[in-house]
Parts: C-alpha cells; structure tokens; sequence
C-alpha cells in the first residue's frame, strides 16, 4: 500500500522519523486515489517533510491519518486547476514488482553480470556502454577555467577535507580548483547521482551514473535484451562521453573518465558493488529510472489543495526529492565508512584504521585536545564556506553544537544544567519546528498558529523533556515562551503575541494542554486534566496534614486545630510550582473559598478555612436557638407557661 | 437570661490548646478567637462576610458578658477584645471600623454623634440588645411591678434599688432614653422633666 497509516504524537501532528524535517505544512487539502476522492480524507493538513508526506485528518486524525513516504515516489505532477478544481499534486509511487527485485538484487552478492549484459530497452538510453565506474571515482569536478571535467580524487573526503586538503589541480589547466568546488561535486554526486540533474556542471556525473545504474535493472529484468548494439568487447565506450575507447585502456581518451573493464572476476566487482551499497549514492533508488513497462503500478495519489499553498508545496516537494535526505539516514557519515570498506578491501583485513601518532600521558591527551580542536575548527570553517557543503556537513555541525552544549552544560552550575539540558536536546528539534515559511497558502497566519500551538502541545507533553512535569504541571506563560524559544536555539524566535496566540489555540485544537488565566491576568500553561478543584484538593490534603505534623517552632494557637499557615513560597516548594504560579494558585484557592489569609510580620500566609461561611449559618441557628431557648425560659419565669 | 450580677470569678489563665480560650473575666471567646486568619480582613467576599459576622456576634456577645454599652473605637484596639495577646495578633483599627460599621447596618450598633467633630465616630452604642428590646423588657417590668401609670425617673430605673435585678440596671442612659423613646411612640410612656432630671410616665 501507497498510503500508510501515519502515528501521532499527542499533539495531533505526524511523528518523525529520526532526521526528518519538516518543510511545509498547508491546512485544508483533501486526497484523492488514483482519480477517486478518498471519503475519510477530505478535510486535513498536509505536512510535507524531507522523508514524506504525511496527511493529518481534521476530523478524526487518529483513525485517518496517512503518509506516504518520499522514497516510493516515482513521479511527482503538478496540475493548477481549473474553474472549481482545485490545484493538485499528483504522486504516482514505484512499481512495486519493480522495487522489491530490485532491493533483492542489491542485498544479494552484486551484480555479477555488470558490463557483460548489454543495457536493456530504455528509449532514451539506447547505448549503453559495458563499464560501471566504481562508485568514488564518478564524481567529477569542473574546472572553471578551462570547464575541463576532472575526476575528484579517490582519496578525497567530503568529511574531513578543509582548507588544507591538498587538491589536484584541473588536468588540462592546471589551475588549482578551490574546495568547496570539489566538495559539491563530492557531495552532488554523492545524494543526486541517479537522478538526471539540471545542473549542466553535473551533467558529466549523472550520465556516467545513470548508465551505470542502468545495469542494476537489467539484471532484475533480463528479458528487455536484443537491441541491436556494439559488440561491448570491441570498444570501450566511455560513460561519460561516449567515446569508444581502446579496450585496454583504464580512462577515457578524451575526458578522462575512469573505465571499468568488463572482464572484471566477480568477486572483484562484488567488493565494488559491495563499496558502493555502503555510499553515500542512492544506489537503492536507482530504480526511479526504472521502465514502467510490465511492472505493476499501485494507484497514484493525488492531493488537492483546496486553501491554496499547492505552489509553494510543489516547489518543496520538488527540493526534497532531489535532495533525498532519507538516504542521509541510511548512510549517515558514509565517506568514513566507505573509506573503511575501502581499506578492508584493500588490505584484505578487517577495517585496519589509518594508524595514528601516538602519544603517551598528559602529552598524549594534551596533543589529542588539540586534534580535536583543530578538527572542530576545520569543521566549522568549511561547514560555513557553502551552503551546499553546509548541508553536507549538516550532521558533523549538530553533533559538534551538541557537543559544545553539553560542555556549556557541564561548565555551569547545577541549578542552569536542567535549562541546559533542554538547550542541549534542542538540537534534535531543530529540524521539527514550525516556521512562518513553512507554512503557506491565503491562511497562513492561522495554520501557523494553529501549527505553533501543536508544537508548543508537543513540545509541553514530550515525556523526554517533561517540562511540564518538572514544573510541577504548571508553567507561566513566560516561562514557557522563554524555554522555548531558547530551545528553538537562537534561531526562529517566536513573537510574544504570536506565542499567545498561539497558546489560545489550545482550547478548540483539543491539545491536551490548556492555557489558563488567574486573576491577576498571570497566564499559565497546565495539562488539560488539571483542574482547579484538583489543585485546591492537593493543597487542602496538605494543610490537613499539617494538622497532625507538629510545626518546627512553636506555636501560640493549636495547631492540631488549625494546622498552620503556608507561604507562597512554601506552597511552591511543596508541588514544584514556581512562586509567582504557587501564589496564584493560593490565591484562587482562597478565592474559591478554600482557604483564607493572615496578613502579619511573616508575610502573607494561607491557612484553610475556618472563617467558613457554612459556620456562620451554624452559629445563627444557635444564636436563634439560645434566643428561643431565653424567651421560653423569661415566659416560663414570668409564669406564662 | 444569666443573671447580671458581674461576679467573675478570677479564672485562672487557661492554655491556648483548649479551643474556648477564656480570660480573667470568664468570658469563653469563640474558636476563631485563636485562629489567626481572623485577624486579617478577608479579601473573599463570602468568607469576609463570615468573618464580619463572626466579630460583630464576638463583639456582642464580649459586651453582653462584660455589660459594655458603649465602645471607644480609638482605644478598643488595645483591648483583648481586638488584641489577642496569646496568639500575639490584633485587628487593625480599620478592621475595627469596618466591623463596627457592619454591625450598624446590622442594628447592633449606632455611632454617637459628639459634639465635637474630633470625637465623631469615635464612640459606639453596642446594642447587644435593640432598643426596642430594651423597651420591651422595660414596659414588662413597670407592667411586672404595677408601676403603670406612675411616674418613675430615669435615674431610678437605672439605679434605683426596685430595678436591681433586671437586666437594665445599671445601663446606659442613652441606650435607655432611646428604649424609652421607641416607648413614646408607641404612645405607652411620656418623658417630662428637664436635660437632669428626666421622669418617665408609663400607660
């Protein structure tokens, strides 16, 4: 099945996969299978994240709610309506036939038949050269001098490289390229391999892997043979630019692409192969090239975008199908592993790492700290060098923020770490939060509202972070604003009117957190099932206590009576508020009639009730009682009775 | 009723654990008398009620146990009738006030119009019994003794030998002339005489 059904968190938003982000968000869309309206889907959110796209029903989001994720999407169409249609995408999914052989296909030992079978029918690649470059060597660079396509050299590391990575110079110009020229083409040709890029500058790349991956298909569907092609041993076309090279030959004539031969023993292209799964490369997906001939179809899916926002969201799913960050997840740090398998392959032992100057004692940890930061320079240096190669080193940069979190963290005292901890977390959340530019359409403000008060919800209830539970199920609005916009990191703060707004939204979204007001006008956040009656019973069955705990000093009234008076401060002691919220709840409690005040040298303290208005009617009866009682009495006296 | 014969005997000072602390005088102070809270004015509305109630019947029953008829409001905050001095709390001046004035609109108490606008507000008739009350108890006793028709003064109704033992003796003469003066208007008595010496003519 295309669509799945999606999980929730408690706040009624998706919940995400680890390393999934967010990236827009557009209220009142309705789904459609195949060109069929889906009757429990007409009325929701639609939540587009680098990995899926997931659909929250707004009438009953726990039972309707589906995802589909970004990786068996096939095709992606846009349709801007007309007259009373709405604007829709069109999401057509991956052969499923088609996939699953191909997925076999990779986890089995390899392509064994690579270069040897002949490409299959693909109308626009009809030629299709034997050699499958190993997967390192196919990212290209090109010089800006001389446009001459220069392979990125095998050695060279997307991860660690920085300023002082000894680049090649261009091999007809010999101009030094600069870093992050290499380092984009690393990375491009790492995450966008397989599809066929716009970028002219990759163009060279991409065909050479599109050929390449070509190969994987025909091995899954040998049947599409018989296309009348030369014979491969004859010449030895490049997969770069077509030319037919001399057989022994191990790069291309003219551009200098590296040839793989077709000859190749199979183990030898098995640990290739075996490379190559371990790469940053999409190899999983190369079947987004596949043929759709004879393959089954599931049915496409269609969203309508009835409240508009359809532009925006197709030019972010456009992104996040070329970026394809759920391969990101797969193979997270994958130059380093790759270089590993590479070694181990090399050197036939198990993963000998890169042998180390070692140093021995405090010279040793001294050495190794300033290795260390020299690395974390290095990686901030080059992360902020490019965008592109920032979002290569995305993962490396959080790490290392988090890491200087934790070490803020340690540094400072114990009564910040709890706040600093929150800060420190705030990392993983970073790609999860609602920003005014993901959401869009003509309703804008309110979805960003509504989807800011979600994530506050979300935010309150994540049993991880258990703000609320340490606050003792009570925050002020103030604290919250401050807690959450420090952990949002310093980036996309949110408004102090928006953020009100925002919590306002938490009665009709039906979020199970509430915003209430005392009386003061002090604005606190609370879990829905914490009611005022709860909280004047917990102080209540407190102060009863106090009644039968003699006080620490003592006391001049009798205090197995009347217990004892309480602060604010030590009501907030007591459940964890913080004082200003432990005082407003005194304060309702009194108001309530539950408790009353002593104003005195102490300060102000709460005590229970026993001015209680119940007593007062008791004592009038007995007052009307006595004054009977002395009437019958004068009567009586007087000897009229 | 309890007899008016003013005999305390000297109690000795009672611990504060028992719930009806009771002074020299054997006055039995209610519950709230000890409970702090009391002392501080109630911003609740319905439990300030309470409290203002609580007072006015302390106040009246301290005054109907001590036979006070009136109230010097500026130095009744030093009495323990206001300073509880066990518990080592008072109520403030203005709580005083707005007790007292709770009791007048109540009909337990009316403020003495004094001459001087110094002393204005500063003296407090308790009426732990109404004038009319008064009145009633009044007229019983002429009725009681057969003096209708005769004429008594005031002095002697106050403190006069025939009214010892009831429970006007020894009260206030302008409590009594207001008593006396619900009379009047009833049409059951005539006050004749001069500012000293007043008579009083029961029908």
């Amino acid at each position: 099945m295309f669509l799945k059904h999606l999980d929730l968190t408690t706040a009624l938003r998706p919940s995400y996969l680890p390393d999934e982000a967010l990236l827009f968000v557009q209220d009142n869309v309705g789904l459609y299978e195949g060109k069929f309206k889906l009757p429990n889907q007409q009325n929701g959110q639609v939540y587009l994240t680098s990995h899926r796209i997931c659909y929250v029903d707004k009438e009953e989001p726990r039972k309707n709610s589906v995802a589909l994720n970004l990786k068996e999407v096939d095709r992606y169409e846009f349709y801007a309506g007309f007259l009373k249609s709405s604007a829709k995408v069109t999401l057509v999914p991956k052969p499923l036939k088609r996939s699953t052989l191909h997925n076999r296909v990779v986890s089995s030992t390899g392509v064994t038949s690579r270069g040897s079978t002949p490409s299959p029918a693909q109308s626009d690649n009809a030629y299709a050269p034997p050699s499958g470059p190993p997967a390192i060597t196919t990212a290209t660079w090109v010089c800006t001098i001389c446009s001459f396509s220069n392979p990125v050299p095998s050695n060279f590391d997307p991860v660690t490289a920085n300023a002082h990575t000894p680049l090649p110079p261009c091999l007809a110009c010999g101009i030094k390229p600069t870093l992050s020229q290499v380092l984009k083409a690393a990375i491009t040709s790492a995450s966008n391999r397989p599809t066929a890029s716009s970028s002219s500058s990759q163009q060279a790349s991409t065909s050479a892997t599109t050929q390449s991956s070509d190969p994987y298909s025909a091995s899954g569907t040998p049947a599409g043979d018989g296309q009348g092609k030369p014979d491969p041993t004859v010449s030895f076309h490049c997969p770069r630019c077509t030319f037919s090279n001399h057989p022994s030959l191990l790069s291309c004539e003219m551009c200098g692409a590296p040839l793989l031969s077709q000859d190749l023993p199979p183990s030898i292209s098995n640990n290739s192969d075996y490379t190559r799964t371990q790469s940053p490369g999409p190899v999983k997906d190369s079947s987004s090239k596949a043929s759709p001939g004879g393959n089954e179809y599931a049915e496409s899916v269609k969203i309508s975008f009835r409240g508009g926002g359809e532009k925006i969201f197709y030019e972010r799913l456009k992104s996040a199908m070329t970026q394809r960050k759920w391969l990101l997840h797969d193979a997270p740090p994958a130059p380093k592993s790759n270089r590993m398998i590479e070694d181990s392959s090399v050197n036939g032992s198990s993963g000998a790492p890169a042998p180390k100057a070692k140093a021995a004692g405090i010279a040793g940890l001294e050495q190794l700290g300033l290795n260390m930061r020299k690395d974390n320079e290095i990686l901030i240096g080059s992360a902020f060098e490019d965008l592109e190669a920032l979002m290569a080193s995305a993962k490396e940069v959080v790490a290392l923020a988090e890491r200087f979190a934790q070490q803020v963290n340690g540094a400072s005292d114990d009564v910040t770490s709890k706040e600093n901890s929150i800060l420190a977390e705030s990392a993983h959340q970073l790609g999860l939060i609602t920003t005014k530019d993901i959401v869009g359409g003509g309703s804008s403000e309110s979805l960003y509202l509504s989807e800011l008060a979600r994530n506050l919800a979300e935010f309150l209830t994540d049993d991880a972070r258990g703000v609320l539970k340490r606050a003792g199920g009570i925050l002020t609005l103030v604290d919250l604003w401050a807690m959450f916009n420090r952990a949002r990191g310093g980036v996309e703060l949110v408004s102090p009117m928006d953020f009100k707004k925002a919590a306002q939204m938490w009665e009709s979204l039906k979020l199970p957190v509430r915003l209430r007001t005392f009386r003061s006008g002090v604005m606190v956040v609370q879990a829905r099932d914490r009611t005022d009656e709860a909280t004047v019973k917990s102080i209540l069955a407190w102060l009863q206590d106090l009644h039968e705990f003699p006080p620490e000093r003592e006391v001049a009234w009798d205090w197995r009576q009347f217990g004892r008076g309480v602060t604010a401060q030590e009501a907030a002691e007591r459940f964890g508020w913080s004082l200003g919220v432990a005082e407003e709840e005194l304060l309702m409690a009194e108001e309530q009639g539950a408790l009353c005040r002593e104003e005195g040298l102490e300060g102000l303290k709460f005590w229970k009730n026993y001015i209680g208005a119940s007593d007062v009617e008791e004592m009038q009866k007995r007052e009307a009682q006595r004054e009977a009682d002395a009437l019958m009495q004068r009567l009586r006296d007087t000897g009229f009775i | 009723m309890a007899t008016t014969a003013a005999t305390p005997s000297p109690t000795p000072p009672t611990s504060t654990s028992t719930s009806t602390p009771t002074t020299t005088t054997g006055f039995a102070f209610p519950r709230e008398y000890s409970f702090p809270p009391f002392f501080t004015r109630q911003p609740n509305i319905a439990i300030h009620h309470a409290q203002l109630t609580k007072w006015s019947a302390l106040v009246l029953s301290y005054a109907r146990h001590h036979r006070l008829f009136r109230l010097v409001v500026s130095s009744a905050a030093e009495s323990e009738l206001f300073h509880n001095r066990a518990i080592n709390r008072r109520l403030g001046p203005a709580d005083i006030r707005e007790v007292l004035d709770f009791m007048r609109k109540d009909g337990r108490a009316e403020f003495i119009r004094a001459s001087s606008a110094a002393a204005a507000g500063n003296v407090v008739l308790l009426y732990w019994r109404k004038p009319e009350e008064w009145a009633a108890l009044v007229e019983a006793y002429v009725d009681e003794t057969a003096q209708k028709g005769s004429v008594l003064t005031v002095y002697e109704l106050t403190e006069g030998e025939n009214t010892r033992g009831t429970e006007f003796h020894g009260m206030d003469n302008l409590v009594l002339m207001k008593a006396l003066n619900i009379l009047v208007k009833q049409g059951k008595a005539q006050i004749f005489g001069s500012e000293d010496s007043l008579g009083v003519k029961f029908f």
